[in-house]
């Protein structure tokens, strides 16, 4: 899940929280906050009714009668004195029910014993908390709605804010980790933000990425210079033994050990010349300007390799549309790509084994290439390290393969952002997958 | 036929300098830029072979400077470099052929002859082969007055052992003309065995092919 999603989520749901644990506890806070009033309320009117027993006597009240009583039209406060015993104290609030001519009633009552010139009276003032029960629920749901609003507002606000403090991220993200391909030749331009966090990010990527660059532009400088500098030996060495082989006083023994030599020599010299491929490769020393036709391309590899499927037998079943044409594509390069993929096709396989090439134009407007053998396969455990320099999938004692083939192969095709996919099963066959991106191909 | 070689990587030199002399070539030397242009402005050369990462000059200055000097001679660039640039620069500033080092000795001397009867028309164009007619630029094998089909491949083998006859060539020289940077690595096989059991057996139809020999355990070649 991506950051600002997360952050968004985070903040909906503890928002959402927060006000669900409010609205929750509204009834209780009102309640709280209603009978705090209601308790003050009573002890006004227990101090008004006292001053008035201390100015007049509570006569005042009584009227010659026993005791008093009175509530208000609607039955929403009360009062009543009443004799008690000498002695008895109370003094204090709670809440219970009246029942008031019929009416059963919730009443907040304070009671209170004071004592005059008359004897000592309980003085009890009530009122109603039916009002504030009818308030909970309307004022309930009312908050609800106006915290939702609120919640609703400061979402886009927090949306919006967050968003703007992550895209200096997001630009890290889209110009220094996707899209980006090896070997990391463009300058990198730092970007622009405030957030420290970011910016240290950003130059820390900076900084890794010329390290790269600066060790592949070093390997590469080496190779092609060794290579060079090597090419140059193998040059005399190798005209020293054809001069040495035209001689005739040569015995045949020693003709053989010639041979033998030059074999050495000649792959030394194909080592040599591989490499300087892939450096040239990868000192982007071809153009790309050519365009050619897949079929044809493919007919021209097979033409040139036709001796080796004669030599072992093999079949060969090619499907190629004649209406695909790669552009901004090297020619020899593509060749050398796709003779390299079928040479080791031939000689993983089978004898009187089989190969199958099809294509197909895929909906996005790309283009791959199946190249199906009938082969030993390759271990699943080495399938990942097959187009690495000097490995090979199979450790033949001829000492045949170098390992470069499928090297060069992996050049070339990260060269023109071809992708190949290797799926295989042991001593079934192996299929090679060339994929070319729409931008090479018009059809 | 006369030869200037410049090249400033001597063992070198004397290698191609030894082989040439054996085909009967008359071969100088120059070992820098400025000697080589000295003496191109002396002697009239058929054949230049010109080295171009020379450490004097640059190599493409030079055949330029050549070719002034001396415009009738054939030019053949021998670099290490490989850089395809020079190779299209060197073929329009002139040159007549293109040798990546390291190169064949026996490749060198097939462009030659190659070059040679492109543009100076020597070498009879027709040469006997025992029974049989070889032309080498229809590239028509005959018998008489049958023309025999060789493919493509099998004709430049022949022509590449009828260029090199009494000399023994292996199968991996065989694939290296032949196929070039895309002969194949694994030597032992047989397929050059099979394209020269092909050119037997078409030839054989018509006449004797024992002029076509194998040599047990290096190769092939024509006796002549």
């Amino acid at each position: 899940m991506k950051l600002i999603s997360k952050l968004t989520l985070f903040i909906t749901l503890s928002k959402l929280a927060i006000v669900l644990l409010f609205v929750l506890t509204l009834p209780y806070l009102i309640e709280g906050i209603a009978r705090n009033y209601t308790d003050y309320y009573l002890q006004q009117q227990q101090k008004k009714v006292l001053e008035v027993v201390a100015r007049n006597g509570v006569e005042t009240y009584l009227q010659g009668e026993e005791s008093y009583g009175s509530y208000t039209m609607l039955k929403e406060e009360y009062i009543s004195l009443e004799p008690v015993e000498k002695g008895f104290v109370l003094d204090t609030i709670y809440t219970d029910e009246r029942i008031i001519e019929q009416d059963t009633l919730n009443y907040r009552v304070l009671t209170h014993s004071f004592i005059t010139e008359n004897g000592t009276y309980l003085m009890e003032v009530g009122k109603t908390i039916e009002t504030i029960d009818q308030y909970k629920r309307p004022l309930q749901r009312i908050a609800t709605y106006v915290l939702l609003g609120l919640i609703l507002l400061t979402l886009i606000i927090d949306l919006f804010y967050t968003r703007f403090l992550l895209r200096p991220l997001d630009r890290i993200i889209r110009t220094k980790i996707s899209n980006k391909r090896f070997p990391f030749n463009e300058n990198s331009v730092p970007i622009k933000t405030t957030t420290t966090d970011f910016r240290f990010l950003d130059d820390s990527l900076i900084s890794l990425m010329e390290q790269i660059h600066e060790a592949f532009e070093k390997e590469r400088e080496f190779t092609a210079n060794a290579s060079h500098e090597l090419m140059t030996p193998i040059g005399i060495l190798q005209n020293k033994i054809e001069n040495l082989m035209g001689e005739p006083e040569v015995s045949d023994f020693v003709q053989e050990r010639l041979i033998g030599m030059q074999k050495t020599l000649n792959r030394l010299k194909r080592i040599v010349h591989s490499l300087l491929l892939i450096s040239r490769i990868e000192n982007e020393q071809f153009s790309k300007k050519e365009s050619v036709s897949a079929a044809e391309l493919f007919a021209d590899v097979m033409d040139e390799i036709s001796h080796r499927f004669n030599e072992r037998d093999i079949s060969l079943k090619i499907d190629i549309s004649s209406e695909v044409i790669l552009e901004n594509i090297n020619r020899d390069l593509l060749f050398q790509m796709i003779y390299n993929l079928v040479n080791n096709a031939i000689r993983y396989n089978k004898p009187s084994g089989f190969i199958h090439i099809a294509d197909r134009i895929n909906p996005d407007g790309s283009y791959d290439v199946d190249l199906i053998d009938s082969g030993i396969g390759i271990p699943e455990e080495d399938i990942g390290t097959i187009f690495n320099r000097f490995k090979k999938a199979n450790k033949s004692e001829d000492g045949a393969g170098y390992g470069l083939g499928l090297s060069i192969v992996k050049s070339i095709a990260d060269y023109h952002h071809i992708s190949i996919s290797v799926d295989s099963d042991i001593s079934q066959g192996t299929t090679f997958t060339i994929s070319f991106p729409a931008e090479l191909i018009r059809s | 036929m006369k030869v200037l070689l410049i090249e400033d990587e001597k063992t070198l030199a004397y290698e191609v300098e030894a082989f040439l002399k054996k085909a009967f070539y008359i071969c100088d030397m120059a070992h820098t830029a400025r000697k080589g242009l000295e003496m191109l402005g002396v002697n009239p050369y058929d054949f230049v072979l010109l080295d171009l990462g020379l450490p004097d000059l640059d190599g493409l200055k030079v055949l330029q400077e050549a070719k002034k000097l001396n415009p009738d001679a054939a030019y053949i660039i021998l670099t290490a470099r490989g850089n395809i640039e020079d190779r299209i620069v060197g073929l329009d500033l002139g040159a007549d052929d293109y040798l990546p080092k390291p190169f064949s000795l026996l490749e060198l001397q097939s462009r030659m002859q190659a070059i040679s009867r492109r543009k100076f028309n020597l070498n009879t164009q027709e040469i006997p082969l025992g029974e049989f007619i070889i032309d080498l630029q229809k590239r028509v094998v005959s018998h008489q007055s049958n023309e025999i089909d060789l493919t493509r491949k099998e004709f430049d083998l022949l022509s590449y052992l009828l260029l090199h006859k009494n000399r023994v060539l292996t199968r991996m020289q065989l694939s290296e003309h032949i196929w070039g940077t895309f002969a194949d690595d694994d030597y032992d096989s047989n397929y050059i065995d099979v394209h020269i059991k092909n050119i037997r057996k078409k030839l054989g139809a018509f006449g004797q092919v024992e002029w076509l020999e194998t040599v047990r355990g290096v190769g092939y070649k024509i006796r002549k």
